[in-house]
């Protein structure tokens, strides 16, 4: 039983990342020169929270591939709970993004590439629930999902490149192969927030994995008990 | 945009991050404890039914 039990010592490093992360954008960063001024400082949880959820979408496309191949039922859970997860973390990130839309472009929502492409993400990984709602029995239901959950991760990519392929967008591009686009205490306060959020993840999906695995052993009883 | 006109905006994004996170960290955290309870509730049950009448007196 405590196996299946997140281990503390990944929530409490997530939580020591986090809250660096978090006092050194207040107080090591610089408010930004350009016209986002203060605003900003959303920069520093938003884009890793958007990457940890892409991230997220990652591991549910590596563990539907997983479970096709071996029809282990143990990939299909690892799959939906990174579904779960990197819903969650879109949802803030879409949340987080409005408010500095509002905060540095004047406007809630525009129709440019990156908003597009993630609303997109969001509605197909929606989707991806529906879908596993409406397939009762197991083995198929793991199938269908897996099957959909390759085809969702397709527009992944096309969500991360999006701003690059399409530069006149209204997101501009900080992160490239030739460098960070940043000052160096504003990488030192995102890296230690991506670090953070990034074993956040790892902690709920851990914890989350847990949670499934012990539904499954609730219904196992129960049937073995005749209820 | 100044630190006076921004500080809003920041604030809302930050609360907003640090709400979800921390309420879906205690539900899920609650879940867990729900669960193992009644996991130990059931095998408590099945043993108790697997363990024969005469037995169970005597314990």
């Amino acid at each position: 039983m405590k196996k299946l039990v997140s281990a503390p010592a990944l929530f409490i490093g997530a939580g020591v990342f986090l809250i660096t992360g978090l006092m050194l954008a207040f107080w090591y960063s610089p408010v930004d020169s350009s016209s986002m001024g203060f605003s900003q400082k959303i920069f520093y949880y938003h884009v890793p929270i958007a990457e940890t959820a892409l991230v997220a979408f990652g591991i549910a496309f590596v563990a539907a591939i997983a479970y096709l191949r071996t029809q282990d039922l143990k990939w299909d859970r690892l799959s939906y709970v990174s579904v779960r997860l990197g819903l969650l973390f879109s949802i803030l990130v879409m949340l987080t993004g409005m408010i500095w839309g509002k905060a540095a472009w004047d406007t809630w929502w525009a129709w440019e590439p990156r908003l597009t492409t993630f609303l997109l993400v969001c509605f197909l990984y929606a989707a991806y629930w529906v879908l596993r709602s409406v397939v009762d029995e197991e083995q198929r239901r793991a199938t269908y999902a897996a099957v959909f959950a390759i085809i969702a991760f397709i527009n992944v990519p096309i969500t991360f490149f999006a701003t690059r392929f399409l530069p006149e967008g209204l997101h501009p591009v900080v992160i490239s192969a030739g460098g960070t686009g940043m000052e160096g205490s504003m990488f030192v306060s995102f890296f230690i927030s991506m670090i953070g959020m990034t074993l956040l993840l790892v902690a709920l999906t851990r914890r989350d994995l847990a949670i499934e695995n012990l539904k499954d052993r609730v219904t196992d009883l129960k049937t073995s008990l005749g209820g | 945009m100044t630190i006076e006109e921004g500080v809003k905006y920041v604030a809302a994004a930050y609360a907003i991050i640090l709400a979800v996170l921390v309420i879906y960290y205690f539900m899920s955290a609650r879940r867990v404890t729900a669960l193992q309870r009644d996991v130990q509730l059931l095998e408590d049950e099945a043993k108790r039914l697997q363990t024969p009448v005469g037995e169970a007196g005597a314990e």
